[in-house]
């Protein structure tokens, strides 16, 4: 129980990165495939997040007294994650509008029928 | 002094400020990214003395490394940075008259960012930073990939999409991994508490790192986006994506196998990959009937030849795979852009469909001829001067096992040859039929290549001329303790 506690943010980051791939290789249907990617975004985004947190940590603000360094959670992952997010949205919001043209052009979204390019 | 941040800034900020000039007048701002590229270009050559007296280390915000974000202006960022610029500049005149259809002003913003992601790669000093340019790079050629909009475009940008946002899923996972191990982001201190890479802490996060990058770079495996991709883009974009994105890709490999990890004890399963990525690049492009299509597997096979050069880790080896991939950079932009003129003529991009140009589009036909010589590798090109020097390396790394890779190299050379030959022989000597009007191509598409062949034959002639940075970057690449030093103090 302790284990399972103490690392349950790392054990749900790869749960998600794990998902996320599963989905991406075998789903069929491009909507699902996008859906993959966004949690596999967000699982590496969580493990980053993971890395530096402190179970009851506080902000890293030194001009307030009365606070220890050693419990403050390190700002550096969060900053990190938040460029991160962003760059997640500019992806997912791209391959949505592809894959609205992709519809126009072919009407499905079926991966197994959008076979004009091959080697 | 010139500060070396203006390299990346001057583009960015006109990328930003190119829909502001659009409002004033919509027929300029095409003229922006070939203002850009030309004070990169200037800016580059002037840094190069400085640079290779001593690698210029620019601290963003005053903030000293390991802590704030630097940048390394070494020998390789710079011979790097002058390359993209050449080629953006180049390019970017193309683009005057080529680009007609479609929203022009996205184009042109995507062109500039695009470029400036890929100067950002190779100057930062930050794995962070890296991670972001990469994506600039990567997002802006997803977008351009689909810039037609037809149903080839779209289909190919989806599928170059959904293996490079994995590829990036998995570099930040890496880079994640190593930050909460050694608490930094700056490479040059990761390095420093690198000692060896095979203890599996550390050897995770690099096998995530260069399969992250490898989907960018064209690796054997990876690969399977890059045909599709650039034979859909517009031919401009393709010589952009062929000359600098893959080889930026494979620029940050190299550099976090050399610097960052100092992996030589892996590098044995690089050559390999380098052989099997060259022979299968080469004997796909042997069947390909459609042009750009067959210019993309050949892409794949010189990537191959360049990290078989670069994973020889001599001075010489080294010093090789870097001339060789600005062999690749000149000779496939050349072809690139000759042949999106005879595409854009002849209306097709069946290699049969080119019977005759070489007498309707002489000066077009001229620079594709010697774009594939020089591919090739014949003398007087650059390609002979850059694989001499690429079999001369491995012939020096005594070992039985190196002179089998390397007649497997050559194999794959007369692969090429076979293929390349073909299209020059349908090109002049099989006769067209006499009805198509077809011009030659304008002033602004002819004067990037005309620039080209005058490089690939001057280099060609006189390899020489840029030897000096080759070993010098060489040496940057080699000696991660005169890296981590410089940045470090």
């Amino acid at each position: 129980m302790d284990f399972l506690s103490n690392y349950i943010y790392y054990i749900g980051a790869f749960g998600l990165i794990f998902i996320g791939l599963f989905i991406i290789l075998v789903k069929h249907n491009l909507i699902k495939v996008i859906i993959g990617i966004g949690i596999l975004d967000t699982g590496v985004n969580l493990f980053i997040v993971a890395v530096g947190y402190i179970s009851k940590g506080t902000a890293p603000i030194f001009s307030k007294s009365g606070l220890d360094a050693k419990n403050m959670v390190d700002p550096v992952p969060q900053a990190l994650v938040l460029t991160s997010i962003v760059i997640g949205v500019a992806i997912l919001a791209l391959a949505l509008s592809l894959a609205i043209r992709l519809y126009q052009h072919y009407g499905t979204l079926d991966l197994r029928k959008i076979k004009e390019q091959r080697w | 002094m010139v500060n070396p941040v203006l390299l990346i800034v001057v583009p960015l900020v006109l990328a930003f400020a190119l829909p502001l000039v659009g409002l004033i007048s919509k027929k300029n701002i095409k003229y922006i990214p070939v203002l850009a590229f030309l004070f990169n270009f200037v800016i580059s050559l002037l840094l190069i003395p400085k640079v290779l007296h001593q690698a210029i280390i620019v601290k963003i915000g005053g903030f000293l490394p390991p802590f704030g974000i630097n940048l390394f202006v070494g020998p390789v960022g710079i011979l790097f940075s002058t390359l993209i610029a050449l080629a953006g500049l180049l390019v970017s005149i193309y683009a005057l008259s080529y680009i007609k259809e479609g929203s022009k002003e996205k184009y042109h913003i995507l062109y500039l960012l695009l470029l400036t992601g890929a100067t950002g790669v190779v100057l930062t000093g930050d794995m962070f930073n890296l991670f972001v340019f990469f994506e600039i790079l990567c997002i802006s050629s997803y977008a351009l990939v689909a810039y037609l909009g037809n149903k080839a475009g779209i289909e190919s940008s989806i599928k170059y999409l959904i293996q490079g946002s994995v590829g990036s899923s998995l570099l930040l996972l890496g880079i994640g991994l190593l930050y909460g191990q050694l608490g930094t982001l700056n490479m040059a201190d990761i390095a420093n508490q690198i000692h060896s890479s095979s203890s599996p802490s550390i050897f995770v996060p690099m096998v995530l790192m260069i399969t992250g990058l490898g989907v960018e770079a064209a690796i054997f495996p990876l690969n399977a986006w890059l045909p599709d991709a650039h034979s859909s883009a517009p031919s401009s974009i393709s010589a952009i994506l062929s000359g600098i994105a893959i080889e930026v890709g494979l620029y940050a490999v190299i550099r976090i196998i050399f610097t960052i990890f100092n992996a030589s004890s892996f590098l044995m399963f690089f050559i390999f990959l380098g052989v099997l990525t060259l022979l299968i690049g080469e004997m796909s492009a042997f069947s390909q009937k459609n042009i750009k299509r067959m210019l993309a597997y050949s892409s794949i096979g010189q990537i191959g030849l360049i990290m078989f050069a670069v994973s020889l880790n001599t001075q010489y080896g080294v010093s090789a795979g870097l001339f060789q991939m600005i062999s690749h950079t000149l000779g496939k932009g050349l072809l690139f852009l000759a042949a999106g003129y005879m595409i854009y003529r002849s209306g097709s991009m069946d290699i049969s469909s080119f019977e005759g140009i070489g007498k309707k589009m002489p000066y077009t036909s001229l620079a594709f001829t010697i774009g594939t010589f020089s591919i090739i590798g014949l003398p007087p090109f650059i390609g002979f001067a850059s694989k001499f020097m690429v079999i001369k390396a491995a012939l020096a790394k005594e070992g039985i096992i190196f002179t089998v890779l390397i007649g497997l190299a050559l194999i794959g050379t007369i692969i090429e040859s076979a293929y390349f030959f073909r299209v020059v022989q349908v090109i002049y000597f099989k006769k067209g039929n006499g009805n198509q009007v077809r011009k030659e191509a304008p002033i602004t598409g002819l004067i990037p290549m005309f620039i080209f062949a005058l490089l690939i034959i001057f280099i060609g002639v006189y390899p020489n001329f840029i030897i000096k940075i080759l070993n010098s970057a060489a040496s940057e690449l080699l000696n991660r303790i005169d890296y981590i030093r410089s940045v470090l103090g």
